[in-house]
């Protein structure tokens, strides 16, 4: 299958002063059309760079300085600005964090999809009105109420709906999630992604989930790519991932994750800290911390390999290495 | 609501405070001051000197020989029946003097202040999204300049170049004395063409620091993620410049404008001098020298009346166009 | 000789207060243009009278002359040469200026401290005061003062300069004051039975020195502007080398701006102001850098 989104060797750095940050290190990834792809990893792992640039959208200091991105048939680095804006929401869309500030505050709901929708060409207002409507009813919000809300009078939840149904305003192929779930309490969580779910089903829509929750990606993933220093690591589906992980990291990440059942106790973090990105150690990113690490490891970077169907890894010594989850 | 009258109770204390300090300042002048005053007029008009002392007493006290409580009652009753009090030079009432001046003066700021901040706020919206472009060196080496001559000179420099030396604007007065005033060409030209020196004193004056602070704004606001996502929706660039990032740069300098409206009132007075453009400022600054204490104090207080004012309804102003603000005690 | 633990202290105390604040001011160089200007006007201000004479009786023959080696600056409508006039003229618009800005910050403290240190009723009343101060803008409460009081010397001038002027420090002092009070140092204080005297030089006082020292070049700056707009007007009349007193003359009496040839008598008091203001803008910049560490690139 044709994937819908292909990353190829990315490199995105941001320009310091005293040196360049590698935020994202030749990242490669593939999203399959109709699948919810989880791309896991800690905080500077690169993950909402990465997002940002599938909308060529790297904020400066910021750049984009190697790879290809092909969406759909689409070459995305090379659009040109006015080309690049029609791409923008309309054939992918982004999902932003509702603690973030992502709608301006002085402007009503309603507007803010008038706005969007013009951007794109569709001027007439009743017509959109109507369509906002609708997805704010498929989000589960009462329309009469939101649309002459401003922003800051809406809950931390209903703001997280109103940005879904903002990113479908256009029917876009792909919808980028970033941490769609992380400032809302456990039950809105539940709710937000039983939408999320929903939506999937209902108009088939590809999605890219940016989390670093290990929960969440067991309940909507179909795929999992695990990122870590603005690498890719591991790829493979949910199930391949969570029972039968190969890298290191990737077993660390799930043996990390507390559950309901087990003990607290035998939960164990990955040692060490997240790398330096502005001098990054030579050899595999990971060594460091890595209770496997061999000199190989140390001196030579591994590059991902397919080692099955959708199955790619990064790690020189992933077979000598005992998969699963411990306890 | 409650807050908007207990915020209009405060403005009218405070007015009230002015008028009474105003009030027991003029009425306990030293002596001196009289005597000196005497003595102009004794050589002036050869009076007798207690002659003189006598007129210039019964100029400026209702009745000087009533106790001064009672002139301070009587004062306020007539205030607040409107009457301002008299002017002793012009021999009429302060609110003759305001009728035949505030239009001028009115007419003269809120020009300024439109051509002020309406070219400020383009060249700091300007400034702030192409923060690489010449204009930025350019337009902050203007502000230190301007911002550190105090108004007058800047005046003074623009009425010796182009009134004195090239000639193109006129000296004095608001309009020709010659033309009748009317609704005809001739008087509106003539009343611009008097005008422009004071408005351009203004302007030149006050526009680049409203395009500083306006960028320093904008700046700010470009750093908000909205702005952001804005372009991730695809939005125009012109759209986001001006509903995005103007509409929410330009709420914290509406509260600065009330502050400038004070300022350039304050400094009305240096300039109408300068300019010979009798407005309110004028009007004051003759009072000033020539000790007419009935005029001055009742322009001060119409003055000091409407700056309050204009600060309470800035604050409201802000309060509406902020949704995110709601009015604090 | 091996290095006297005292000595180093003195090194290191010099370097601290010298130094370092010179150092940083010079870094930036508009800080540093502003310092080098407001030292020649001092310059001008303190030994300048004493070392140019001024001949202040009236040469008509002499009248609007051009600059020349005699009279760098040309001569005035009595003959007189300006730039000894602009010299002697610094002196009383700078002590005026530091006058202001001394009472200012004086009443200013004063308000302040009280005013965040006793909190409750006293803290509501002073607060009013303050607000009323800043709310009604002070030049035509100058202006009044000025036309109403017979000002005759540096002194009174400067006292009626600042009686409307302290109302942006001793909120900025009420503010701090407040905000340190409840801070650990001065439970500490309390504790130890260290009385208000103590907790006000020693412990408040400096904590509020940076504010105190901006606002104190932002009040001069004001003052000279002030003071020099009052004289133009005519209202303060008792020195004939102020360079306000200057700029009426020239403008509103000699008529000197419709001369061609009296255009330095006419200029050179406003070339004066607007130095020195800019000098002290740029020099003001530089103080606060120094004084608010957040600032340095």
């Amino acid at each position: 299958m044709m994937p819908l989104l292909a990353v190829k060797d990315l490199v995105v750095e941001f320009d310091l002063g005293r040196g360049a940050l590698r935020a994202v290190n030749e990242a490669s990834l593939d999203v399959l059309p109709g699948e919810i792809m989880a791309i896991v990893g800690e905080s500077g792992s690169g993950k909402t760079t990465l997002a940002f640039s599938i909308f060529n959208l790297v904020p400066p200091p910021g750049q984009i300085v190697g790879g290809e991105i092909f969406f759909d048939d689409i070459e995305v680095l090379s659009l040109g600005p006015e080309e690049l804006r029609k791409y923008r929401w309309k054939e992918v869309a982004m999902v932003f964090q509702a603690a973030q500030n992502v709608m301006n505050p002085v402007i009503r709901i309603a507007e803010q999809m008038i706005d969007t929708a013009q951007a794109h060409g569709k001027t007439a207002k009743g017509e959109v009105l109507e369509r906002a409507a609708e997805l704010l009813r498929m989000v589960r919000l009462e329309p009469s109420q939101v649309l002459r809300a401003y922003p800051h009078e809406l809950s931390g939840g209903m703001r997280q709906r109103v940005i879904i149904a903002l990113s479908l305003l256009l029917e876009p192929k792909m919808l980028i999630l970033d941490e769609p779930t992380t400032a809302l309490d456990v039950v809105t969580q539940a709710y937000i992604l039983d939408i999320l779910i929903d939506i999937r089903d209902r108009l088939g829509l590809t999605m890219m989930l940016l989390t670093h929750d290990m929960s969440i990606v067991a309940k909507v993933a179909d795929r999992v790519g695990v990122m870590y220093a603005g690498r890719i690591m591991e790829v493979g589906n949910v199930g391949d991932i969570f029972y039968d992980a190969k890298h290191p990291y990737t077993m660390g990440l799930i043996n990390a994750a507390p559950s309901l059942i087990g003990d607290v106790a035998s939960k164990k973090p990955i040692p060490g800290s997240p790398p330096d990105l502005l001098n990054p150690p030579i050899g595999c990113p990971f060594h460091p911390r890595c209770a496997y690490a061999t000199d190989r490891c140390r001196e030579e970077r591994p590059e991902l390999e397919k080692i099955g169907d959708g199955r790619l890894i990064a790690c020189h010594n992933w077979w000598l290495i005992q998969g699963g989850e411990d306890g | 609501m409650l807050v908007i009258l207990r915020r209009i109770g405060i403005a009218l204390f405070t007015i009230f405070v002015i008028v009474s300090l105003t009030f027991f300042l003029v009425r306990k002048t030293p002596g001196d001051v009289l005597q000196t005053w005497a003595m102009d007029l004794v050589t002036a008009y050869g009076m007798t000197y207690e002659d003189a002392l006598a007129m210039v007493k019964s100029w400026y006290g209702y009745e000087a020989d009533q106790p001064l409580f009672q002139q301070y009652i009587s004062y306020i009753s007539g205030l607040l029946k409107g009457d301002l009090g008299q002017s002793f030079i012009y021999k009429v009432s302060v609110n003759e003097v305001l009728i035949k001046a505030l239009p001028w003066t009115v007419f003269v700021i809120s020009i300024s202040l439109l051509l002020s901040f309406g070219i400020g706020v383009l060249l700091g919206m300007a400034m702030a999204w192409k923060r690489k472009s010449v204009l930025n060196p350019l337009v902050t080496a203007y502000a230190s300049f301007t911002g550190a001559t105090p108004d007058y000179i800047t005046a003074l420099i623009l009425l010796i170049i182009f009134a004195v030396n090239l000639r193109l604007f006129p000296l004095k007065g608001a309009y020709d004395a010659t033309i009748t005033p009317g609704f005809t060409w001739p008087f509106i030209k003539s009343v611009l063409m008097h005008a422009a020196l004071p408005i351009s004193a203004y302007t030149f004056e006050h526009a680049a620091g409203w395009a500083l602070a306006m960028k320093g704004s904008a700046v700010g606001v470009l750093g908000e993620d909205y702005i952001m996502a804005a372009r991730a929706r695809g939005l125009k660039e012109r759209r986001i410049m001006i509903s995005y990032m103007g509409r929410n740069a330009i709420l914290p300098l509406v509260t600065s404008l009330a502050i400038s409206v004070g300022g350039m009132v304050g400094g009305s007075t240096l300039i109408e001098t300068i300019f010979s453009y009798p407005g309110i400022g004028w009007f004051f600054g003759e009072a000033l020298v020539k000790r007419d204490f009935g005029l001055m104090q009742g322009l001060f207080l119409f003055l000091a009346a409407s700056i309050i004012f204009a600060n309470l309804a800035a604050d409201i102003l802000y309060s509406v166009l902020d949704p995110r603000i709601k009015l604090e005690g | 000789m091996a290095e006297t633990s005292f000595s180093i202290e003195l090194r290191r105390f010099l370097h601290r207060t010298i130094y370092e604040p010179f150092r940083i001011v010079t870094r930036d160089r508009r800080a540093f243009a502003g310092l080098i200007i407001l030292l020649i006007f001092l310059l001008m201000a303190t030994i300048g009278p004493e070392v140019v004479p001024l001949d202040m009786r009236s040469n008509f023959v002499e009248r609007f002359k051009p600059p020349s080696w005699e009279h760098p600056l040309g001569t005035d409508y009595g003959g007189r040469d300006v730039l000894a006039m602009i010299i002697h003229g610094s002196r009383d618009v700078l002590s005026v200026a530091f006058l202001a800005a001394l009472f200012t910050s004086i009443i200013a403290v004063a308000f302040g401290m009280i005013a965040g240190l006793k909190g409750g009723l006293v803290d509501v009343i002073l607060s009013l005061a303050i607000n009323a101060v800043l709310s009604i803008p002070s030049f035509p409460v100058m202006l009044i003062l000025g036309s109403v009081f017979k000002i005759t010397n540096a002194l009174t001038f400067g006292l009626v300069l600042s009686i409307w002027s302290w109302g942006t420090l001793a909120r900025a002092v009420r503010s701090q004051v407040l905000s340190l009070k409840e801070r650990e140092f001065i439970e500490a204080a309390r504790t130890l039975g260290l009385g208000t005297f103590h907790i006000v030089f020693r412990e408040l006082l400096p904590n509020v020195m940076p504010y105190m020292a901006i606002n104190f070049v932002d009040t001069m700056r004001g003052a000279i502007g002030a003071s020099v707009g009052l004289m133009f007007l005519g209202l303060v009349p008792f020195s004939a080398t102020n360079w306000g007193m200057m700029l009426n003359f020239a403008v509103r009496q000699a008529g000197a701006i419709y001369l061609p040839q009296a255009t330095f008598y006419v200029l050179s008091p406003m070339v004066a102001i607007m130095l020195l203001e800019l000098g002290g803008v740029f020099f003001a910049h530089g103080l606060d850098e120094l004084l608010n560490p957040r600032l340095r690139s």
